[in-house]
This record gives structure tokens, sequence and C-alpha cells, in this order.
């Protein structure tokens, strides 16, 4: 015991002294916040506000009605553009053509033949379309109800059905956004944060000779292992505590009740959501210090661990196009916790039983990861190749 | 006490040691003589237990290496060929380190860390934080890591390789303290003159085999020659071997 406590105490020294490794595993944790509130804030004026739309009208004096109608929506004539935002709707180029026999059309009763043209394709131009097309079609609606109406027919007459929406989701899984953020994010800081003491505290202790050495004590390599894990996870722990306090602080700053949305964690689901990241702290760790323990250099060790790092980005992200998730994601490692993480920012009530089982599989792939690595230190093939 | 008994040891097709057998006694310095590729550094990681032999065992203080490899590295000091250092460690902290990996711990531990710092005279040292030490600096943390547990045994591979002159006279002042302490010092080394001036058994390994041993003057004689360099070159240079 007193052997683990001095690899430990080693470690440790090594580890906080290591000022780049620290200053690596903080920075993600400082990113991450600001990131999330810089993005949503940008998302949350996208939703929300409407901003000017400038349309070259063709023909607009034979439906100056409709005109004034669009001008309620802040659709407005692109002669009027101030001058900063020419060059881009002009770029835009968005057209509304009415023909020249539409007042006489209106007078018959009969359809009038407004032509909008803009490039569909155009990301930039969904919501400018989507206004459009609701502000001509109201305008229309408005018209062709007062025709009915004049001619003593009840209005409803033209809705048989009337379609009732009802929105089960909770109030905050308006969020989404956010929770797939901040979740991507925790994941990375567990993954990110311990990796280069990880990296240093294997690879690096080989290249600077001492591996060896350290190998002809009389300690065994399972001590060895675990000092140099526990070392790492803690790192990455400290990362995630702080991405997550960070966040929760940072959120509060973002009005999302303006896009109707909540999202708050409450010390609960903070609990819960380390008490779910702590065994991927170990298990990112574990794998980390398997992959640089088995790599011939510093260097390599660090190009192989990058690759690692690319876990949790690339599983959460396919986790979104699977629809039909089969069972078994919910207790893998990296996959179950994302899923779990996504249910706590929603607020549906935690599936203890997916807790425990993606908790105990990440915990027991890393005691086999801590296992092998054990007896891959003693093997004459690590030995031969220190030197 | 260091016995090695018919050790062999293969790696594919290349016999790194074929059937190597020799005593280093308690109270006497032995060195260890061979041309690169003789099998030295592999008869060495097999006395750590860090190979596992194919055939003969190495015994320290009566302790099989391959039954029990951390009892037998516990009545070992090491001195590596390559010695690191932590560099994020003080020399002091990375004394205690290796003390405690040896064992000890409380009041016991701190006066043996403080003791060897005395004894190499390092006690401005101590509590710098090793990066950037010259190489006889660094060579004193690994000698006084070695030696903390005052191991009975203590071996050193190629220890003087890059080091000045007054770095090695500590060391062999060092080697001779001990000695006359009487542990076991096996010494692995490339300088002749080194071994003639501080060994009192010379083993010379060529091929994995053990090609002659004896005193420094035993071995001058036995080849007929009056340094040992010369001596050296005639006993691995022939193909029967002097003497077996």
């Amino acid at each position: 015991m007193s052997q683990f406590k001095a690899l430990l105490i080693k470690e440790y020294k090594e580890a906080f002294r290591d000022k780049r490794a620290i200053m690596v595993a903080m920075t993600m944790a400082l990113l991450a916040p600001l990131m999330i509130f810089v993005l949503s804030k940008t998302m949350i004026r996208e939703a929300v506000e409407t901003p000017p739309i400038y349309i070259k009208f063709i023909g607009a004096e034979h439906a100056p009605k409709l005109i004034a109608h669009l001008k309620k929506d802040n659709i407005l004539n692109f002669a009027d553009v101030p001058e900063d935002d020419k060059r881009l709707w002009q770029e835009r180029d968005v057209k509304i053509t009415i023909p020249d026999d539409a007042q006489k059309m209106m007078q018959e009763g009969k359809p009038v033949n407004i032509t909008l043209s803009a490039d569909y394709s155009e990301k930039a131009l969904n919501s400018p379309i989507r206004r459009i097309k609701n502000s001509v079609n109201q305008f229309s609606q408005t018209i062709g109800y007062k025709r009915i109406l004049i001619r003593g027919i009840d209005v409803r007459l033209l809705q048989p059905i009337k379609l009732i929406e009802q929105d089960t989701a909770l109030p905050s899984s308006n969020a989404m956004f956010i929770s797939m953020m901040l979740g991507l994010y925790l994941l990375m800081a567990a993954f990110m944060s311990g990796l280069s003491v990880a990296i240093d505290s294997s690879a690096g202790e080989r290249e600077r000779n001492v591996l060896e050495i350290l190998l002809c004590q009389p300690v065994s390599t399972l001590k060895i292992v675990l000092a140099k894990l526990c070392s790492a996870s803690t790192i990455s722990i400290i990362g995630v505590v702080l991405t997550l306090l960070l966040t929760s602080f940072s959120v509060q700053f973002v009005d999302l009740t303006k896009i109707g949305a909540t999202f708050s964690l409450d010390a609960y689901s903070v609990a819960v959501i380390l008490l779910l990241l702590i065994p991927i702290s170990f298990f990112a760790s574990a794998l980390q210090l398997f992959v640089s323990f088995q790599a011939k250099s510093f260097k390599e060790a660090q190009s192989t661990v990058s690759m690692i790092i690319m876990l949790p980005t690339m599983i959460p992200v396919a986790l979104m196009f699977i629809d039909d998730k089969p069972p078994f994601l919910d207790w893998l490692p990296i996959s179950g916790q994302s899923l779990l993480m996504e249910d706590i920012f929603k607020g549906v009530p935690i599936n203890w039983l997916e807790v425990f089982a993606t908790s105990g599989v990440t915990i027991a792939i890393t005691g086999a990861l801590v296992m092998f690595l054990a007896q891959r230190l003693k093997s004459e093939k690590v030995v031969l190749a220190l030197s | 006490m260091i016995e090695v008994q018919n050790l062999t040891k293969s790696f594919g097709d290349v016999n790194a040691l074929d059937g190597l057998s020799f005593t280093a006694k308690d109270g006497e310095i032995t060195g260890i003589l061979g041309p690169n590729g003789a099998g030295k550094t592999t008869c060495l990681r097999t006395l750590y237990g860090l190979l596992k032999a194919d055939a003969g065992k190495a015994i320290i203080d009566g302790v099989n290496v391959s039954d029990n490899p951390l009892k037998a590295r516990s009545l070992l000091g090491i001195f590596p060929d390559k010695f690191g250092l932590y560099e994020r460690l003080t020399a002091y902290e990375q004394i205690d380190y290796f003390a405690s990996l040896h064992g000890l711990s409380g009041k016991e531990k701190k006066h043996a860390i403080e003791e060897i710092i005395t004894d190499l005279d390092m006690e401005e040292l101590a509590y710098r934080r090793t990066q950037g030490f010259s190489q006889g600096q660094r060579m004193k943390v690994t000698l006084a890591q070695a030696l903390v547990h005052q191991p009975q045994n203590f071996v050193l591979d190629e220890p003087t390789r890059g080091l000045d002159v007054m770095s090695t006279r500590i060391l062999r002042n060092h080697l001779n303290k001990f000695k006359a302490k009487g542990h076991c010092i096996l010494f692995s080394s490339h300088v002749m003159q080194e071994v003639a001036a501080l060994c009192d058994r010379v083993i010379i390994v060529a091929n994995g085999k053990l090609a002659a041993q004896g005193t420094p003057q035993e071995l001058c004689e036995l080849a007929g020659e009056a340094q040992l360099e010369e001596a050296f070159v005639k006993i691995i240079g022939s193909d029967e071997g002097v003497a077996a």
C-alpha cells in the first residue's frame, strides 16, 4: 500500500507540475462554456427576430395593398434597401412579379398569379422565403374569407377538419442544441483533459529512460499502471467538473425563454452527470495509456492517441442519425452515457438500470485494459523495445 | 551474492546467452567485460527479472529471480546504462520515491535519504529539480536512488560512460566504500583501465559464453600479456577460448 501511495504521489507531482498538460486540460473547460454561450445567443437571435427582407417587385403598382401588407411583416422593397445591405440583397436576388392585369383579375374574383423567384437551395433564404410565403398566403386568405362572408356563407365551412397539435416535449426539450453541445463537450473534456498526462507518463517516461529502471524495482506492474491511471483520470475529472460548472453558470446568461425553452441544471442532475462521466474519465485514460504504452516514441503516441479523441465526437454524432437505436447502445461506453445525458438534459426521469449498466460495462472494459496492460509491461517485447 | 548458472537466452536465431555461468561474491567488485553484443545487457536484464532465461537460472542471495522477481529485485540496487531522471521532481523527491518503492517509510526512510545525500556530498543539489542537471549531477542522483535502501547487491551497467574524471572518482570511491562494508558489486564496462583499477575479479564474456575469469593479474598472465586490454583482445579473439 505504501508503495502504491509513493507511486501515486509521484505521478500527481509530475502531472500537476506539468504546466503544459494542465493548460490543455483547463483550456477545454474554459472554451466549452464560451462556445455554448455564443452559439446559443446566435441561434436565439435567428429564431426570434424578424430582420427586414428586401425584395425586387416587378409591377408593384398593380397591387399596392399587397405591398402594404408585406411591409407590415417587415418585407420591404429593394428600392429602399440601406447602403450596407445592398450588396447582400442584390446577390440574394429575391423577386416578386405581379402581372399587369392583377387589379382586373382581383375585381373579377379570378386568381392572380404572383410569381416568387429565388434560389430555394440557398440556406440563408429559408427563413425569408418562409416569411414571404406566409405573408402572401395570409393576405390571400383574408381576402378569400371576406368574399365568402359577403356571400353569407360561414367561413368555418372551409375548414372541415381542424388539426389540434399537442407537443409532448417537456418545456426544456427545446434547448436541444444546448444539450447536444454540452453532452459532446463533456465527453470531449473527459477524453482531452487527461490526454497529455497519460502520454507523458507512459511514452514520455519511456523516452526519458525512466521506465526501465521503474520496471526493475520490486513493485508490481499492476500498481504502476493503476497509479498512472489514477493520475491521468484525476486531471480528466477536474476538466469535466470545470466544464460542467462553468457551462451551467454561463447558460444562465442566455435568455432561453425567448424561444420558449428552459435549460437548467440542478445540483441533482449535475451529480448524476458526474456519476456517469467519472467512469468515462477512467476509461478514456486507460485507453490512452494502453495505446501510448504500445507506441515506440512520444510522437507516435501523440498521433495515435489523437485518433482516440475522435471517439467521443463521432459516436454521439453517429447516434443522431440512427433512428431505431438498437438496445445495446444504451449500455456501451460513450453511447450509453451520451444517451443518458440527453435524457437528463431533456428532463426525462433517469433510468437507473441503464446508468448502472453502462457504468458497469465501462468499468469492466477499463479493468480489462488495466489488467492487460499490466501483463504487457511484464512481457519481454516491451522490455526489448525499451532501448 | 549473485550467482548465474548456465544462463541461455535466444532471440529468434540469435543466441544472446549461451550457457553463461559466473559468481559475484560479497565484499568484492566483479567486473563483466565483453565486446558489444557479447550478451552483457541481456545477462543483466535477466538478473533484474525483466527477461526470462530459456535455460539456467540467476540467483541473488539465494532467491531465484524467475521464481520471485519482486523479492530478488528488493535485494538489488541498480544503476542502469541509460539513467534518466524525473525532471519535474527534485533530487530529494526522486530518492524518496525509490526509497518508498523499496518499502522504506517514516523516520527510517528520512534517515536513509539523509545519509545517502551526505555520503554523496549532494546537499546542494537535493532540493533542486533535476531538469538541467549536469551528467555528473545526474550520476549522483542515480547512484543515490540505487543505494538509498542499502542493497546487499549492487549492479552497474557501464556506469562511467559519459562521466568526467571527477565524477568517475566519486563513483570509484563510493564503490570501494561499499565493498569495504561487505556488499557485492557487479560492474559491466568497456573501459579497461577502469576495470583494472577497480575490480577484484573480472569475467570476460564473448558470444554469450564465459571466455575467462580471474583477477586482472591472472587474466594478463593467462593470456601472456602485460596489459589487460591486450589480454582481453587475445582472450575474446581466440576461437577455442583460453580457458572456460
